[in-house]
């Protein structure tokens, strides 16, 4: 499923002297099967352009299409929408509610107007996906999980509602690192059942790791979108707009730096690991012997 | 949830909101005092522009000023309908009677001027919220409640716990959005089915609101704890108040136009152009 954004234009409280141009005319394709990075400053627009996707704000000029349908005209199906588009936001532990883990997670699911029957399946489906135990879990209070439980229960919340593409607001924040690539391993894994996923993130080394597109985003306009290897080997550009490079491709530049035959763009640790291979041997190794 | 424009401060640069923020709340508790001496429509009629003036003077859109008065929109009509139809006038002031139901002129009159008052009453402290800060005005309630201190009335814990409330009021709406918006996601509904429903509807929406509130009390909490916070005792501040030249004229323009009120309402001595005017 593709989302087509096109001249995307968003103001928060215009006419006011709050007025702050939040998106300037934003246009890029989500293509079917992406993992489709954003990444951008704080307050470069990134989060108002993901709550675009499932109409949680509406478009104030441009146009956007969701799998083939155009969300920009006032009266649409919303429920078709959000379930077709589920968006997991910043913490979203803090969105449960439910008095236990099975009912906080069918929530969407009944809202949607789906069958007890089915529903039940698909919850039970969900909390297996998130890598939790149907029968430990279901019956517990969402509020006595430890942390990393608890935003995965308000992930197969979402993920009960078999969306079509998966949106990400920063799903790892807040979390230690191993935390953090369960969290990565999982979406990984989800890719399985909703293979198109939108993510943004601070994190370099997770974007530049399991995307394979990148939007950069900057003051509310789009900077372009890339490969990671094209993205990563620009790094005076990534520079001047604040954001740094993953810790391999990091590592790759000071090789680089030092005269080895590495390119800069390296992302990923075993293409990195193999360009070492190939350069040790090479002239470059007597020059940092020393 | 945005929309709630009473009581936000709109920031641009006038002499009233520079003055001091004890003035302003001087101010608006003469004008609240000045306006239950009125009884007359010149009266009013004059508050009312010195209100405009000032609303001039502080730069602030008149429409932003005036969207405060849809809070109590139905307070002045249910005011004015009860006040002008239920209530029996002068008999030969009689226009139309049916069961319950009385129209009388001068009801029509009393019932007008309440709902003038009404109006008046809001825009005032409305005025003071839009051209103060939250703090500026917790610190002038301190300052000025200050003298309560000695019959140990706890005035600093009570300015504190103000200025915290109203320090956390945009944060928890910010929040609200925030989690009206996550259970959006998951196709809540909150804008169909009767009065029941929707109120039901919202438990998905307060109940993280109320977890989270309280997580917010711990750390704040906490972080008091940890600054060595122990309530007024030899704290300092870093914006001390000073009144200066523009918060006397304020303060004198404030005394004219009780006196001028109480004139017009008394006429001590039988001036007769007051006598013409009433």
């Amino acid at each position: 499923m593709s989302i087509e954004i096109e001249k995307l234009r968003y103001v928060y409280s215009p006419k006011t002297p709050f007025e702050k141009v939040a998106l300037n005319d934003v246009t890029f394709t989500i293509e079917d099967g992406d993992f489709f990075g954003i990444i951008g400053h704080t307050g470069s627009g990134k989060s108002t352009l993901v709550s675009h996707l499932n109409a949680l704000t509406r478009v104030m000029s441009g146009k956007i299409t969701v799998d083939g349908v155009d969300i920009t005209p006032k009266k649409i199906d919303f429920k078709a929408l959000r379930s077709k588009v589920g968006m997991v936001f910043q913490y979203p532990e803090y969105q449960l509610f439910a008095d236990t883990v099975e009912k906080d997670v069918e929530f969407g699911c009944k809202n949607i107007g789906i069958a007890d029957a089915e529903c039940k399946e698909r919850v039970k489906e969900a909390i297996e996906l998130v890598g939790l135990d149907y029968e430990q879990v279901k019956d517990r209070s969402p509020f006595e999980l430890s942390g990393g439980q608890k935003r995965r229960v308000a992930l197969a919340g979402v993920l009960a509602m078999r969306p079509k593409v998966l949106v990400l607001d920063e799903p790892t924040a807040g979390l230690d690192p191993k935390g953090k690539r369960e969290i990565m391993n999982l979406v990984r894994d989800i890719r399985k059942s909703c293979p198109t996923t939108v993510m943004i993130s601070h994190n370099m080394d997770e974007v530049a790791e399991y995307c394979n597109k990148i939007a950069v985003m900057s003051d509310g306009k789009l900077y372009g979108v890339f490969t990671p290897n094209e993205l990563f080997g620009k790094g005076e550009l990534l520079k001047s707009l604040g954001l740094s490079v993953p810790k391999v491709t990091s590592i790759a530049n000071r090789l680089a730096d030092c005269g080895f035959d590495i390119d800069r763009g390296i992302v990923r640790a075993d293409e990195l690991v193999k360009a070492i291979e190939n350069a040790v041997g090479g002239k470059g190794a007597e020059k940092c012997a020393t | 949830m945005r929309d709630v424009s009473f009581g936000q401060y709109y920031p641009v640069p006038s002499p009233i909101h520079r003055l001091d923020p004890r003035t302003k709340l001087l101010s608006v508790i003469i004008y609240i005092v000045t306006l239950f001496f009125i009884n007359t429509f010149t009266g009013f009629g004059i508050a009312a522009l010195f209100l405009l003036i000032i609303i001039l003077i502080s730069k602030v859109p008149l429409g932003k000023v005036l969207k405060s008065v849809k809070a109590v929109l139905f307070l002045l009509i249910f005011t004015f309908l009860f006040t002008f139809l239920f209530v029996k006038g002068e008999p030969d002031k009689l226009i139309w009677e049916w069961g319950i139901i009385h129209l009388y002129w001068d009801r029509l009159f009393v019932s007008a001027k309440l709902c003038i008052r009404l109006l008046l009453l809001v825009l005032g402290p409305a005025l003071l919220t839009l051209t103060t800060t939250p703090m500026e005005l917790t610190d002038g309630v301190e300052s000025l409640l200050k003298p309560l201190a000695l019959i140990k009335v706890p005035v600093h814990s009570l300015a504190i716990i103000m200025s915290i409330a109203l320090r956390l009021i945009p944060t928890l709406m910010e929040e609200t959005d925030k989690i009206i918006n996550a259970q959006k996601a998951r196709c809540a509904d909150f804008d169909s089915g009767n009065i029941f429903k929707r109120a039901k509807a919202m438990l998905p929406v307060l109940i993280p609101l109320f977890v989270s509130s309280f997580r917010r009390a711990d750390d704040l909490a906490d972080a008091m704890d940890s600054r060595c916070y122990r309530g007024a005792k030899g704290r300092t501040r870093m914006r001390v108040l000073k009144f200066r030249f523009s918060d006397f004229v304020m303060l004198f323009f404030m005394a004219v136009l009780l006196t001028a009120m109480l004139f017009l309402k008394y006429n001590w001595f039988n001036w007769a152009f007051i006598a013409v005017l009433v």
